[in-house]
C-alpha cells in the first residue's frame, strides 16, 4: 500500500538531510507505530506520505514513494487528501470553523458534495467516533480528547484508506490519550484503515501496533518490523520493557499482560525502593505553606480548604484529574487570583498584599504553555528580559552582574551553546528550558511547574527529571503539577492528590501512587505488593529464582 | 505564466483599481464639487437627498470590485490561513481600543495594517485593512452603512503601504530605524486621511440636504471652506489623536514586528511550484 | 440561539425599511416607522437576553436614548447651520463665521426630520445586528468571494482564541516581573501574540492543505471577468457623471445602471464557476412569508404610483415655511407592516424548524 524506496529529503535552508535513504513497506490494514528521538524525522516521514513534503514545505526530495498507486510528489496534497487523512498534534490550530458538524462538513463542501449526501456522511462519521451528542457543540468547549476525535473525523470525511497521525496525544492527559488511541485502534479494526502513527509515549500504544518503524537519530536510517523484534534495538521503551531488557529476558515483555515472563524467573527479594533512603529523612524547613485555602471563581468553589506544605530540598508532585483545580492553585500562590479564605505563606511571611512580580522573584513558575513567555531574538536576550523587568534601570555595574547571572542560568539549564539561538526555533524540550531559565534567573528557592511533560519525548523527560533531581539536591523546593505518572514515580519525594478542589491524600509516593488505578505507574501495577515505582527499583529488588 | 499574459493581467488589474477607486473618490467628493446640484429651488431637494445613498452605494461597489481583484484566483491555504489569523489578531486589537487610555480616535489596527501591507505587499495590505473592519463589525454587531467607507479607507491604507518600499530603498534605510520612521510617518498620514474619508462620508448624512449649506450662486471654493470648518470642528481632534497614536505605536513596535514578519516570510515562503502564491514569492525576493 | 427568521428575510426586511425611510420626509410617518422599529428591536433584544443572559448582546445603548440623542443634535446642528426658513426664532450675531444669522423654526424642524431618518437607519441596522449572528452574515457572502469568506470564518473562529492568548501572555509576562506602566510595555504582550498567531497560521495552513483545500495556484484571474469588470466600471462611471448634468440625466441613469448590472453579472458568473455546496440550509417558515409579504406591501404603497392613492403626504418640506404635515391613514397603517418580525412565536417548539445555531 505504501512503498518507500531510498527516500532522502532536506528542508530548504538546511544542510543536513531530515531523512536519509528510507526504505519501507507498509501493508494494507496494518497499524504501524513510528518512533524515534526528537528530530529523527518522524514528522517528515509522515508528511511525505500525503505530499505535504515537499509541496507545503519546499525542499529537495529524492527517491521514490508510492502510496495507493500514486506518487505524492507528482500528485499534490489535494489529490492525496482523497487517499490519506492527516491528524496533527495541536488541537488548537486544526479547526477552521467553530462547530463540530460544520467543521466535518467543510471538507465535503469543498468538493461540492450534494447536501443530502453530506448530511449522511457527516452522520456516519459522528457515529463512528461517538460524537453524536457533541454535534452542535462549539469545538473550543470540548475536552482535548474530544477535539482530537473531531480532528480524526475531519480527516475521515473524504473516505481515505490511510490515516496518518502525528503525535495526536502528546497534548492530552493520560485518560483522554487512551480514549483517542482506542478509537484509532477501533477504526483500524472495523474499517480496515491503514494507520501510521508517530508517538513518543509508546507504552500506551505498543500493544496495538503490528508494525514498528524506528527512525535512527540524525537521519541515520530506519529499522522496521514486528514490535517485539525491533523493541530490543531501541532505547525509548516503556518501563516493563526496560526492566525485561535489563534482566536479559528475550523477547522482552511489551505490556502488563506479559508480566508472567518476568515473574516466572524472578522473585521479589526486597520490597523497598532503591532510592527510598534519599527521599525519606528530610527535616528541612518549610518554604511554602498553604493554609485552609478557599478559592471561588464565579459561582464555583474551585479550591476547598486546601492545606499544603512544601519543604526545602523536596519535590512534591501534585496530581489529579482535569479540572480539579491544580492550575488555579498555582495561580493563587503566585498572586493572580485572590483567595476567598486562608493564606499562602512564603518562608513564613504571608503573601497577601505582595505583587505578582515580587512573589515571582522568589517562586519560579513555569506555566503550561511556555511559548507565551518567549519573544526575544536569542536565548540570552530572553533571559536578560526578566532581569530588566525586575530592575528597570541598571547602571554599568548592574548590567555586568546581570550578564553574569545570564551565563550562570544558561549553564544551569544546559543551553550555553545555544545562547544566540532563536528560542522559538528550538525543540520543545529546549524551549521549555529557556522558559525555565527565564523564570529562575532571579535564583528563586522554589520552582513550580505546570504540566511540564506535554510534548516532551523520553529523552527530554529524562533530562528534565535529572535536572530536577540536581536542583533538589542543591536545595530547591519543587512543586510539580503533572499527569505524568512515570515522571512522578521517578522524581517525587512526596505525592499529593487534588480532586474537585480538595486534597485527598498526601505522602509517600509508593503508597499514594498505588491508591488509584489512574495514578499507578507500570511497575507498581506489575508488582502491587512492593513499594516499587520505577524499573530501577524493580531491578534492585528482584533476584533470580 | 507567459509574459504577455502577465502584462495584460497587470494592466487590467491596474485599470480596475484605478476605476473603482476613482468611483469611490467621486462619491466622496461630489457633494463638494457639484454645487450646481445645490439649487435654492426647493423642488430639487429629492435629488440632493439621494447624496448619502449614492455615496454609500458607490463606495460599496468600489470596495466590492477591489476586493474581488485583490482576492485573485489563488485559493492558497497559506495565504488564507495567514490572512485569517492576522485579521483575527488585528480585530482583537481593535477591542483593546477601549482599554488603551488616550484621546478617542486612536485605533491600534493601523499598526498591523501598515506593517503587513509593507512586508507582504499591497494586495495583502488591502485585504487585512478591509477585512479587519469587516470582521470586527460582524462580531461586535456594528454592521452598518458606514462599513463601505471604513473598508475603503482602511483597505487603501494597507494597499498603499507597499509604496513605502521605494522610499525606504531610496534612503537606504532598510533594517534601520529610518525604515520604522518612514512607516510611522506613513501611519500618521493615514491616521488623518482615514478620518477625513469617514468624515466626508458622514457629512451628507448629517447635514441632511446640503441645501442649507449653500446660498444660491456661491462657488465651490466657498463650499470647500465651509466643509473645512465643519471638519475642523467635528473630527480634526480625533484624527490628530489617531495620527499621533499610529506614529507612536509604529515607532515603538515597528522594529520588532518587522523582524518577526520577515523571519516568518523567509521561513514559510518556500514553494514547490514557483507559480504558487504569487504575492509571497515576489516579496521573498525583495 | 435560533433566529426565528431566515437570514434572507431579515435582509429583505432591512432593505425595505431603508428604502421606506429614505423615501419619506413626513415626520408623522417617520415617527410611526421609528416606533415600529423600536418595537422590533425590543422584541429581538428580549429574546436574545432570555437566551443569553450574560453575553455580548447586552447592548449598552437603548434605541430610544440613541434616537433622542441623534434627533436632538441633528436639530441643533441644522438649526445653527441653516439660513433658510421664514420663521426665525432668534438671531445669532453676524460676526460668528458661517453661523451668524437667523436660527429658524424650519431649520430646527428639518434637523428633527433628518435626525429621525438617521435614527431609523441606525435602529434598523442595530436590530439586524442583534438577531443575526456573525456566521449567518458570513453565509451571505456571495460565491465569487468564497476565499474571503473562508478568511472571515477563520478570523471569527480564532477570535476567542486570540483573546484567551492575550490573557495567557499577560500572565506569563507578569510571572517574569513585567508590568504595564506605559505604552512601551505592550511590546512583550503584542510580540508573543503576533508570533504565536503566525505559527498557528502555518499549522492551520498545513491542516487545510492536507484536507485538500489548496488548488488553482498561480492561475491568473479569469480574463473575461476582468474585462467585464472594467467595462462595467467604465459604464457606471460615465453614466453617473452624465446623470449629474440635468440634461443628460436619463441617459446617465441608463448607462450607469447598465454598468452596475454588468458588474453584478460578471461577479455572478464567476460565482457559478466556484464548485462548492452548502451544508447548512436555512428553512422558510410561514413567519418568513408574512414578513416578506408585509415588506412587499409597504414598498408598493410607498413607491408605486397607485392612481387611487394620494401619495402627496409622503414628501414633506418644512421650507420655506413650516406647515402641518399631511396625514393619510392608509399610508400610516402601511408603515406598521414593518413590525411583523416583532411578533413572537406562541410556542418555542417552532424554533426547531430552523437549523441554524449561532455562535457565541
Amino acid at each position: 500500500m505504501i512503498s518507500i524506496n531510498n527516500l532522502t529529503f532536506t528542508y530548504p535552508g538546511s544542510n543536513q538531510a531530515a531523512v536519509r535513504d528510507i526504505n519501507l513497506e507498509i501493508t494494507k490494514g496494518s497499524f504501524t507505530l513510528v518512533v524515534g528521538a526528537s528530530g529523527s524525522g518522524k514528522s517528515t516521514l509522515l508528511r511525505c506520505v500525503n505530499g505535504l513534503v515537499p509541496h507545503f514545505s519546499g525542499g529537495i526530495l529524492s527517491g521514490e514513494i508510492i502510496v495507493n498507486g500514486l506518487n505524492p510528489v507528482e500528485a499534490s496534497p489535494k489529490i492525496m487528501s482523497r487517499h490519506v487523512g492527516f491528524v496533527f498534534q495541536d488541537p488548537e490550530s486544526q479547526f477552521i470553523l467553530d462547530q463540530v458538524e460544520d467543521e466535518i462538513a467543510f471538507t465535503l463542501e469543498n468538493i461540492a458534495m450534494q447536501p443530502e449526501a453530506m448530511h449522511a456522511k457527516v452522520g456516519e462519521i459522528l457515529e463512528l467516533l461517538d460524537l453524536q451528542n457533541l454535534r452542535n457543540r462549539r469545538i473550543d468547549s470540548l475536552s482535548g480528547g474530544e477535539q482530537q476525535r473531531v480532528a480524526i473525523g475531519t480527516a475521515l470525511s473524504l473516505e481515505p484508506s490511510i490515516l496518518l497521525l502525528d503525535e495526536p496525544t502528546s497534548q492530552l492527559d493520560p485518560i483522554s490519550a487512551q480514549e483517542v488511541l482506542l478509537y484509532i485502534k477501533r477504526l483500524n479494526e472495523t474499517l480496515g484503515l491503514t494507520i501510521l502513527i508517530s508517538e513518543h509515549r509508546i507504552e500506551r500504544i505498543i500493544s496495538f501496533a503490528d508494525n514498528l518503524v524506528y527512525l535512527k537519530k540524525d537521519a541515520a536510517g530506519v529499522i522496521n518490523g514486528a514490535p517485539r523484534k525491533i523493541i530490543q534495538m531501541i532505547d525509548l521503551v516503556p518501563p516493563i520493557t526496560k526492566l525485561g531488557m535489563a534482566l536479559g529476558i528475550k523477547p522482552a515483555p511489551l505490556s502488563i499482560e506479559e508480566k508472567g515472563r518476568i515473574t516466572q524467573d524472578y522473585k521479589i527479594h526486597d520490597i523497598q525502593r532503591a532510592s527510598n533512603q534519599m527521599r525519606e529523612n528530610f527535616e528541612s524547613k518549610i518554604c511554602l505553606e498553604i493554609q485552609n485555602l478557599q478559592v471561588e471563581l464565579g459561582k464555583n468553589i474551585v479550591l476547598r480548604q486546601v492545606n499544603l506544605t512544601l519543604h526545602q530540598g523536596e519535590i512534591l508532585a501534585l496530581m489529579g484529574p482535569n479540572g480539579s483545580g491544580k492550575t488555579t492553585l498555582l495561580r493563587t500562590i503566585v498572586g493572580f487570583i485572590r483567595q476567598n479564605e486562608g493564606g499562602v505563606y512564603l518562608f513564613g511571611k504571608s503573601t497577601s498584599g505582595m505583587k505578582v512580580a515580587e512573589i515571582c522573584r522568589q517562586i519560579g513558575y513555569l506555566p503550561q504553555n511556555p511559548n507565551s513567555l518567549l519573544f526575544s531574538d536569542s536565548v540570552a536576550e530572553e533571559l536578560m528580559v526578566t532581569l530588566s523587568n525586575h530592575h528597570p534601570s541598571m547602571d554599568n555595574q548592574a548590567l555586568e552582574k546581570a550578564r553574569l547571572e545570564v551565563l550562570n542560568t544558561l549553564k544551569r539549564i544546559g543551553l550555553q551553546n545555544q545562547q544566540l539561538a532563536y528560542p522559538r526555533d528550538l525543540s520543545v524540550g529546549q524551549r521549555q528550558r529557556v522558559a525555565i531559565g527565564a523564570v529562575t534567573i532571579t535564583s528563586p528557592r522554589i520552582l513550580m511547574l505546570d504540566e511540564p511533560t506535554r510534548g516532551l519525548d523520553y529523552a527530554a523527560k529524562d533530562s528534565l527529571a535529572k535536572r530536577l533531581e540536581e536542583w533538589r539536591q542543591a536545595g530547591m523546593a519543587v512543586l510539580l503539577v503533572t499527569h505524568d505518572v512515570e515522571l512522578a514515580a521517578l522524581v517525587a519525594s512526596r505525592v499529593s492528590i487534588l480532586d474537585e478542589g480538595k486534597i485527598f491524600a498526601c505522602g509517600d509516593p509508593s503508597k499514594i501512587l498505588r491508591s488509584s488505578e489512574t495514578f499507578t505507574p507500570q511497575i507498581a501495577e506489575l508488582f502491587p505488593q512492593t513499594d516499587w515505582l520505577t524499573a530501577q527499583d524493580a531491578l534492585s529488588g528482584l533476584r533470580k529464582i | 505564466m507567459p509574459s504577455s499574459e502577465t502584462s495584460k493581467t497587470n494592466f487590467s488589474s491596474i485599470l480596475i483599481y484605478t476605476l473603482s477607486t476613482f468611483i469611490g473618490l467621486m462619491g466622496l467628493l461630489y457633494p463638494l464639487i457639484f454645487p450646481n446640484l445645490m439649487q435654492a429651488d426647493f423642488s430639487a431637494q429629492p435629488r440632493t437627498a439621494e447624496m448619502p445613498l449614492m455615496l454609500t452605494l458607490l463606495l460599496a461597489i468600489c470596495v466590492i470590485v477591489i476586493l474581488y481583484e485583490v482576492q485573485g484566483s489563488s485559493v492558497d491555504a497559506k495565504f488564507v490561513a495567514l490572512l485569517g489569523l492576522l485579521v483575527s489578531i488585528n480585530a482583537a486589537l481593535r477591542f483593546l481600543e477601549v482599554a488603551i487610555p488616550g484621546p478617542g480616535g486612536f485605533s491600534p489596527i493601523f499598526f498591523l495594517i501598515v506593517i503587513t501591507g509593507y512586508v507582504f505587499g499591497g494586495r495583502f495590505g488591502f485585504l487585512i485593512g478591509s477585512l479587519t473592519i469587516f470582521v470586527s463589525a460582524l462580531v461586535t454587531g456594528g454592521v452598518g452603512p458606514w462599513l463601505p467607507s471604513q473598508m475603503f479607507a482602511a483597505g487603501w491604507a494597507g494597499m498603499s503601504a507597499s509604496l513605502c518600499k521605494p522610499v525606504v530603498r531610496a534612503f537606504g534605510n532598510k533594517g534601520r530605524i529610518g525604515e520604522v520612521f518612514i512607516l510611522a510617518s506613513f501611519g500618521a498620514f493615514w491616521g488623518i486621511l482615514y478620518g477625513m474619508v469617514l468624515n466626508l462620508w458622514s457629512w451628507p448624512f448629517i447635514s441632511g440636504s446640503a441645501v442649507q449649506f449653500w446660498q444660491p450662486g456661491i462657488s465651490w471654493i466657498d463650499t470647500l471652506k465651509r466643509y473645512l470648518v465643519y471638519y475642523l470642528v467635528t473630527s480634526l481632534v480625533w484624527d490628530l489623536a489617531r495620527a499621533i497614536g499610529n506614529f507612536i505605536f509604529i515607532m515603538l513596535f515597528g522594529a520588532a514586528t518587522l523582524k518577526a514578519l520577515r523571519r516568518f516570510k523567509r521561513k514559510f515562503s518556500f514553494q514547490y511550484f514557483p507559480a504558487q502564491s504569487i504575492e509571497m514569492v515576489e516579496d521573498s525576493q525583495n | 440561539m435560533n433566529p426565528t427568521l431566515n437570514t434572507w428575510t431579515w435582509v429583505i426586511w432591512l432593505s425595505s425599511t431603508l428604502v421606506v425611510i429614505w423615501s419619506t420626509r413626513n415626520p408623522i410617518y417617520l415617527g410611526l416607522i421609528l416606533l415600529t422599529l423600536i418595537c422590533v428591536w425590543l422584541s429581538a433584544a428580549t429574546r436574545i437576553n432570555k437566551q443569553y443572559p450574560d453575553s455580548r448582546s447586552t447592548i449598552p445603548f437603548s434605541p430610544v436614548r440613541i434616537s433622542v440623542f441623534i434627533i436632538f443634535f441633528s436639530a441643533i446642528f441644522n438649526g445653527l447651520i441653516s439660513r433658510f426658513g421664514n420663521t426665525p426664532l432668534f438671531y445669532l450675531p453676524e460676526w460668528i463665521p458661517f453661523l451668524g444669522g437667523p436660527v429658524t423654526l424650519e431649520g430646527l424642524a428639518f434637523g428633527v426630520i433628518n435626525g429621525m431618518v438617521l435614527s431609523g437607519i441606525l435602529i434598523a441596522f442595530m436590530t439586524v445586528n442583534l438577531t443575526l449572528p456573525a456566521r449567518s452574515l458570513i453565509r451571505l457572502i456571495p460565491r465569487a468571494f468564497y476565499p474571503l469568506a473562508v478568511v472571515t470564518s477563520i478570523a471569527v473562529t480564532f477570535l476567542p482564541n486570540t483573546t484567551r492568548q492575550v490573557d495567557e501572555i499577560r500572565e506569563s509576562q507578569a510571572i517574569r516581573g513585567h508590568r504595564v506602566r506605559g505604552l512601551k510595555d505592550w511590546l512583550p504582550l503584542i510580540m508573543p501574540l503576533l508570533i504565536g498567531g503566525l505559527e498557528r497560521a502555518m499549522g492551520l495552513a498545513e491542516t487545510m492543505t492536507a484536507r485538500g483545500f489548496a488548488g488553482d495556484e498561480g492561475k491568473p484571474l479569469w480574463t473575461r471577468s476582468r474585462v467585464g469588470l472594467v467595462f462595467g466600471l467604465l459604464f457606471l462611471l460615465t453614466g453617473w457623471l452624465f446623470q449629474l448634468i440635468p440634461a443628460l440625466q436619463v441617459v446617465g441613469i441608463i448607462t450607469s445602471s447598465f454598468g452596475l448590472c454588468l458588474i453584478f453579472y460578471t461577479l455572478w458568473t464567476v460565482g457559478k464557476r466556484v464548485q462548492r455546496s452548502h451544508y447548512r440550509r436555512e428553512t422558510w417558515t410561514y413567519l418568513d412569508m408574512f414578513v416578506i409579504i408585509g415588506c412587499a406591501l409597504i414598498l408598493s404603497i410607498y413607491l408605486l404610483p397607485f392612481l387611487w392613492l394620494d401619495k402627496s403626504s409622503i414628501a414633506y418640506n418644512p421650507y420655506p415655511i413650516i406647515t402641518l404635515p399631511q396625514f393619510d391613514i392608509l399610508i400610516a397603517l402601511a408603515s406598521f407592516m414593518l413590525v411583523i418580525p416583532a411578533i413572537k412565536k406562541s410556542n418555542s417548539n417552532s424554533d426547531l424548524h430552523n437549523q441554524i445555531r449561532s455562535d457565541d
